[in-house]
């Protein structure tokens, strides 16, 4: 069953989320970052890092960074944050399964090279990098589109990115990490 | 027979034989399947699943809905582009570092850290429709914002003419929107009020804000019963409401003060009445911190953080004190921030044509302007300088034009380098002539005769095809708000009256998010009246440039009446009002 993305609130205020996820010396760590329209930042949260053992590698195979990505991280973070977003923006290619656990539109900055081939490739003004939707949901585009144009044109969705890094980094620095709960 | 029971010995005890203890059922098989799933045959695997444990933090959220004010235009509907931002340049030249608020050093909470290091980048924000501004800030002034964001004492002392006003207003615009602020108060000189309220109206017009005027019963309102998140007063009105001003009901979460050297006499009146309030952070403004001795800035430091300096700390040991809490820029040093700005004035020589029809229009409007005599107003000398400029950008019996020739070749190594330009002109039919000359270049028009609807659409048609080179702009319609950074070069056709205008005209290029060095041509045909206007404007110029910063009013640098007439020598003109 395709879940539907929400109807999108005409006029309304929006709420974009970042979803970072770095790869740490200790394994991989999520950053999410929830902004108004403008990039005002509404809500933070963090997750520990996840390191995945033998066994986990061997069994999950080829779809283990995908579930790390999407399901482990993702979906913990977006239902442990209050602040409900109207589009999740990711660095994360492989967290785009994100897209069939939660009710709303997923888009990757496009890392450079080719297009994987879960995903369709397009181009918006509000981003400076290429963005990425899951094949599967392709038909999220118009919707998302629409969202797009509603956001400030002082945004670039790459951006928010270099912010999360910084508190990760921030974070580190003062043990937070470690703590998270 | 009958048995008593008494009486039969009942002591037969039956013997129980040991039998072996199994702790395992004897069934073929089992032995080997319970040895199997022993160590070290099998181990544990533990969980499958991952999981990960995380922490959150959420921010505050203004308590009022800081609409955007509305726009002077109507807004049309967005066109979308498919293609984002600038054309990647080959020169691979470095991007410059985000300018963005860090926390200070003294704090301590991860939480408050958290609140500034996750805050938009300052460059750019600006551009945005919810934090417009008539001017995009120049870098050290985005880097004086950032600088103000986190602290709660804070002195701002750049050199007079570099925009602390500005600086100021927009940080507290910020810190409204970001709901970290709700209630502000500026205290400035009674000559100042007015132009704080013009600033304010330029710099924050989303931000409701109240002065302080009128009898006491009002200003009582005003300080108990307003909840006007910004408010405005001199120091001789805070004075008098000392008592108002020291009401425990009266709160704040930012005082600004400007020309704070006002509070360098430590016991003054106006020193103690400011200290008195009640506020949380303390901003001081001034371009001279120390006028005559070192004890003038521990008493202003009074203000932003009392207690720091000692009244008896040695100047070295003031200095270490104080030092992350004052940022101080003088124009030499803020020049090298600007981005790169080639401005080119070409003369061109009329063609024999231009030049004739020229001669003969100059030489018989004077005779017409004096002819007039005590009847001549501006408006006449107008028309003859809009005739004279007009025939400098085209002849019009024969079309023939110098600037266009000019334009041309130029135009070709623009195209070639795969850049793009913009051409600016104060009339729309030079520019509807010239789209037809650069129809090559994918000329598009954005001007008055343009319909509303199908501005944005041209202009994101311009950013995103790479076959359009140039766009031809009125001053009017072109010269402000419009974000053209993905272009290098700009020409200008012909000049405006002002030029705080064609410096707005010049900036849709020439601002920040700019790569490269903007290349500025001013056409001048030498020898006629745009020379004489270029001289004029120059020497004007150079001395704005001196004395005020860019956020000044640009109506103050066009012509004056009196340098209109001085066009053409004309003496015989009409006193005004008699």
């Amino acid at each position: 069953m395709t879940i539907q993305p929400q109807t999108a609130k005409p006029g309304g205020p929006l709420a974009l989320a970042f979803l970072a996820v770095l790869q740490e010396p200790n394994g991989w760590l999520g950053g999410y970052l929830v902004t108004n329209g403008w990039g005002r930042p509404l809500e933070f949260r963090l997750t520990t890092a996840v390191q995945p053992n033998k066994v986990q590698t061997a069994l999950y195979g080829p779809t283990l960074v995908e579930y790390i990505h999407a399901d482990v991280i993702g979906k913990t973070l977006v239902e442990k944050t209050a602040a409900k977003p109207d589009l999740i923006v990711t660095d994360s290619p492989a967290a785009l399964g994100l897209r069939s656990r939660v009710e709303v539109p997923v888009v990757a900055l496009a890392p450079a090279g080719a297009v994987p081939a879960d995903a369709v490739a397009f181009a918006h003004a509000r981003s400076s990098a290429g963005l990425l939707l899951p094949a599967r949901y392709a038909s999220d585009r118009e919707f998302v589109v629409q969202l797009l144009d509603r956001v400030d044109s002082a945004v670039d969705l790459a951006e928010p990115f270099a912010r999360v890094r910084d508190a990760v980094a921030e974070a580190r620095k003062m043990g937070v990490t470690n703590r998270a709960a | 027979m009958l048995l008593d029971a008494e009486a039969v010995a009942l002591d037969f005890a039956p013997e129980a034989l040991e039998l072996p203890k199994l702790d395992q059922p004897l069934e073929p098989g089992v032995r080997e399947a319970r040895l199997l799933t022993d160590a070290p045959w099998v181990r544990v695997l533990g969980r499958l699943d991952l999981t990960v444990t995380t922490e959150g933090w959420k921010f505050p959220a203004p308590t009022a809905d800081y609409a955007p004010p509305p726009r002077a235009e109507p807004k049309v509907g967005r066109h979308v582009v498919n293609l984002p931002a600038a054309p990647v340049l080959p020169d691979g030249a470095p991007v410059p570092p985000r300018i963005r608020p860090k926390p200070t050093a003294d704090t301590v909470l991860f939480k408050d850290r958290l609140l500034y290091l996750l805050q938009p980048p300052l460059d750019g924000l600006f551009d945005g429709r919810q934090l417009e501004v008539p001017f995009e800030p120049y870098k050290y002034q985005l880097e004086g914002i950032a600088f103000l964001m986190p602290r709660h004492g804070a002195m701002l002392c750049d050199e007079m003419g570099l925009g602390k006003t500005c600086q100021a207003i927009l940080t507290l615009r910020l810190l409204f929107h970001q709901g970290e602020i709700q209630s502000a108060l500026v205290v400035c000189p009674k000559p100042l009020m007015h132009n704080w309220q013009r600033e304010l109206k330029m710099w924050a017009p989303d931000i409701p804000v109240e002065s302080f005027e009128g009898d006491p019963d009002h200003r009582r309102r005003l300080w108990l019963v307003s909840n006007c998140p910004l408010k405005l007063i001199n120091y001789e009105t805070l004075t008098r409401d000392a008592d108002l001003a020291a009401d425990p009901r009266v709160k704040f979460d930012v005082v600004v003060l400007d020309e704070a050297q006002r509070i360098k006499n430590k016991e003054s009146k106006t020193a103690q009445v400011v200290r008195a309030l009640n506020r949380t952070r303390s901003w001081a403004l001034t371009g001279t911190p120390i006028e005559n001795r070192v004890d003038d800035l521990i008493n202003i430091f009074e203000f932003v953080d009392s207690g720091r300096v000692p009244a008896d700390a040695p100047p070295r040991r003031v200095a270490q004190l104080t030092s992350d809490s004052i940022l101080r820029r003088t124009k030499d040093v803020v020049a090298s921030d600007m981005p790169g700005k080639v401005m080119r004035d070409l003369p061109v020589e009329l063609t024999p044509a231009q030049r004739a029809a020229y001669d003969r229009a100059e030489n018989d409007g004077i005779i017409h302007l004096n002819e007039l005599g005590d009847t001549i107003s501006v408006q006449h000398v107008f028309q003859l300088v809009m005739r004279l400029k007009q025939i400098c950008n085209f002849d019009p019996l024969t079309g023939e034009s110098a600037k266009l020739e000019q334009l041309l070749t130029d135009m070709e190594e623009v195209a070639q380098s795969g850049r793009k330009a913009i051409v600016f002109s104060q009339w729309v039919e030079p520019l509807e002539v010239l789209a037809k000359a650069l129809h090559r270049y994918g000329a598009l028009q954005y001007h008055g005769k343009v319909p509303q609807n199908e501005r944005t659409p041209i202009l994101d048609r311009f950013k995103s095809d790479p076959d359009a080179h140039v766009i031809l702009m009125s001053y009017g319609t072109g010269s402000v708000g419009l974000n053209l950074q993905f272009c290098n070069y700009v020409f200008l056709f012909d000049r405006w009256w002002n030029p705080a205008v064609e410096d707005q005209a010049i900036n849709r290029a020439h601002r920040l998010g700019q790569k490269h060095p903007v290349t500025v041509t001013r056409f001048l045909s030498g020898g006629t009246i745009e020379q004489r206007i270029a001289d004029i404007l120059e020497a004007k110029r150079a001395v704005f440039n001196e004395l005020i910063a860019q956020a000044d009013k640009p109506e103050s640098r066009g012509l004056t009446e009196d340098e209109i007439f001085g066009l053409f020598d004309i003496k015989a003109r009409p006193k005004r009002g008699g």
